[in-house]
């Protein structure tokens, strides 16, 4: 297979992209490191972290500068139990060969021959949030149009809100949902069947003690 | 004439599953879509979060029926990647051949639905009838007609049995002719052509920005393909190309070039398969126990706090990413957070606005040709 992607690449790649984004945010604490993947094929890959006031400003240089055409995925994650962060919101973004593809043309990239932005790679971002019932991160809808949906379902989920987001609605649970229901909080529990949480129970707070042994 | 707005959906034959699409139509004129999700969400994410790694794949499986083994091979990367785990060659061989097999079954029930949308009823009996072929050799990988919950962190389940490889060939064989047929009966048929070239227009680059990925991108002129480009399993190995298809407008790929790309696909996965049989380590015509380390190795079944698992998969519809935290339940056998992207979450809104335009009747042709799925979509 001539199209492959070689570990070399890979790890040329991910060094030049962390040391792009080092060197225009070092000031500002923003860190960008490679990992290795565990599993598969070991490739590398960027982990950067950020602050959310610098998020914005982050996201724009990897789109313009680092050439990330990809939001894959945005994740919230809740951390009740105390520590320094409350809440945790993990950005995966990809960049793929697609830059600048004229109409009615045909592409095929041969791996070997892909250089510098060119070459594929994942980028992880970590915002950490302070505790707090109201965890806010600024939107980055306009920068890539799939963050939309993405961060519709991670404040539909985990309530994690997005400032800036125009038409934030309700994605995957009922339109009626009481306000304050985000069932991947930590605070919600999966109940017996008969149990109707959404319903009889929204923000999770009321559990009763004669529950606890029925709670999965 | 008057905009009003028709709701498609959740029982219309178009959704292919139960999601609303909600159209405001000016005489036949599509002139704004709304795509309402959610109908079938089961909470699979939060109910990970009680579950060992082992006790989730099942929960994947079940993401999609069509591509249940895609999804489980998904999970398993990301579960790897989080337990740092290895995989022996022999059962990333099979769990190659495992994965392309149900591409086929999957790629076969998209054209089968497509078909009668289009109008085209016979179509959904060749194909079905052509499935079956497949889901029968799936069967004898994981039990099952459907949900094999057949990876497992470190290997796979069990070997491939004696005379599987055989059973394989002939099939993909008698396959290969197959598609020629199916060529035959669609790329001559007036109303097939009619119904999808011109319509459905989406460029490369519109549809990455929107987080469309797979055939319905390598459609549109790139073959950009998770496979090549995030290496994975032993598909560097294998003699095979990314389908891709030359979109016929500078105005980008239209239905029928969606059309196009996945049967070219079909053929590279029988390419795959067929090179797949004769380069598998220690054989294809012999059987290991299960447990044995050709096909298994243990790995840890606990995660740390602070460590995560990250995998890109090329499944049957575009990228699918998993994403797992360790560190669940405070001894780490369960995932913390696990989170699942299924390409279509992000495809669906965005085949929702392109069909601005276009009228009533092309909507069916257009959202098939993306081939939804909305088990995957709404967990």
């Amino acid at each position: 297979m001539g199209t492959t992607i070689t570990l070399e690449q890979n790890s040329e790649a991910a060094k030049a992209a962390a040391e792009n984004i080092t060197a225009r945010f070092a000031d500002a604490g923003i860190t960008a490191e490679t990992i290795a993947h565990k599993g598969g094929k070991k490739f590398e890959y960027v982990r950067i972290t950020c602050s959310p006031e610098q998020w914005r400003a982050v996201a724009k240089h990897l789109k313009n500068e680092v050439g990330v055409n990809h939001c894959a995925m945005v994740t919230g994650t809740h951390y009740p139990s105390g520590g320094d962060r409350g809440w945790e919101v993990a950005y995966h973004l990809h960049r793929w060969p697609i830059q600048n593809v004229e109409a009615h043309t045909m592409v095929i990239h041969k791996g070997e021959d892909l250089k510098g932005d060119d070459i594929p790679m994942e980028f992880e971002v970590f915002i950490d949030l302070p505790e707090g019932d109201t965890p806010s991160v600024p939107s980055i809808q306009d920068i890539w149009e799939g963050a939309d949906w993405n961060e519709k379902e991670t404040w539909d989920l985990v309530g994690i809100d997005f400032e800036g987001h125009v038409n934030m609605h309700r994605v995957l649970n009922p339109h009626d949902s009481p306000v304050g229901f985000h069932p991947l909080q930590r605070q919600h529990k999966i109940r017996y069947h008969d149990f109707n949480e959404m319903y009889d129970d929204p923000q999770g707070f009321g559990r009763k003690p004669v529950d606890e042994g029925r709670v999965k | 004439m008057a905009e009003m707005w028709i709701t498609m959906g959740p029982q219309h034959p178009m959704t292919h599953g139960l999601w609303t699409l909600r159209v405001k139509v000016d005489g036949e004129t599509v002139t704004d879509t709304e795509a309402e999700l959610g109908y079938i969400h089961r909470g699979v994410e939060k109910i990970c979060e009680s579950r060992d790694f082992t006790q989730i794949t099942p929960y994947c499986d079940r993401l999609c029926y069509v591509s249940a083994m895609t999804w489980a091979h998904s999970y398993i990367m990301a579960a790897e990647d989080l337990l740092e785990a290895e995989v022996p060659e022999r059962a990333e061989y099979i769990r190659l051949m495992a994965a392309e097999v149900q591409r086929l079954a999957s790629h076969l029930m998209w054209l089968g639905a497509f078909g009668p949308d289009i109008g085209n009823l016979t179509l959904m009996t060749w194909c079905l009838r052509d499935r079956e072929m497949f889901l029968d050799l799936l069967q004898e990988l994981g039990g099952s007609r459907m949900h094999y919950n057949y990876p497992r962190v470190g290997g796979v389940k069990r070997d491939i049995p004696i005379g599987w490889a055989n059973r394989l060939k002939a099939k993909v064989r008698l396959f290969e002719n197959r598609i020629k047929e199916y060529e035959m009966l669609l790329d001559e048929s007036t109303i097939w052509l009619v119904r999808l070239q011109g319509v459905g227009y989406a460029t490369a680059e519109d549809q990455l920005d929107a987080g469309v990925t797979g055939p319905n991108i390598r459609a549109a002129g790139v073959n950009t393909d998770a496979r090549w480009t995030n290496p994975y399993s032993v598909y560097d190995q294998v003699d095979w190309e990314p389908a891709v298809e030359k979109p016929t407008s500078v105005k980008g790929a239209d239905c029928y070039d969606r059309y196009r790309v996945r049967m070219e696909e079909m053929r590279q996965s029988c390419r795959m398969l067929l090179d797949a049989i004769e380069k598998i380590p220690g054989g294809a015509n012999t059987h290991y126990q299960p447990g044995d380390e050709m096909i298994y190795t243990k790995a840890p079944t606990r995660a740390p706090e602070g460590a995560t698992g990250f995998s890109t998969y090329e499944c049957t519809r575009g990228v699918s990413n998993f994403y797992i935290k360790g560190g669940g339940d405070g001894r780490g056998k369960n995932p913390y957070r696990l989170s699942i992207r299924s390409p279509m979450f992000l495809t669906i809104p965005y085949v929702a606005k392109t069909m601005i335009g276009y009228k009533v009747a092309d909507i069916p042709a257009i959202m098939g040709s993306f081939d939804p799925c909305i088990g995957e979509t709404d967990r």
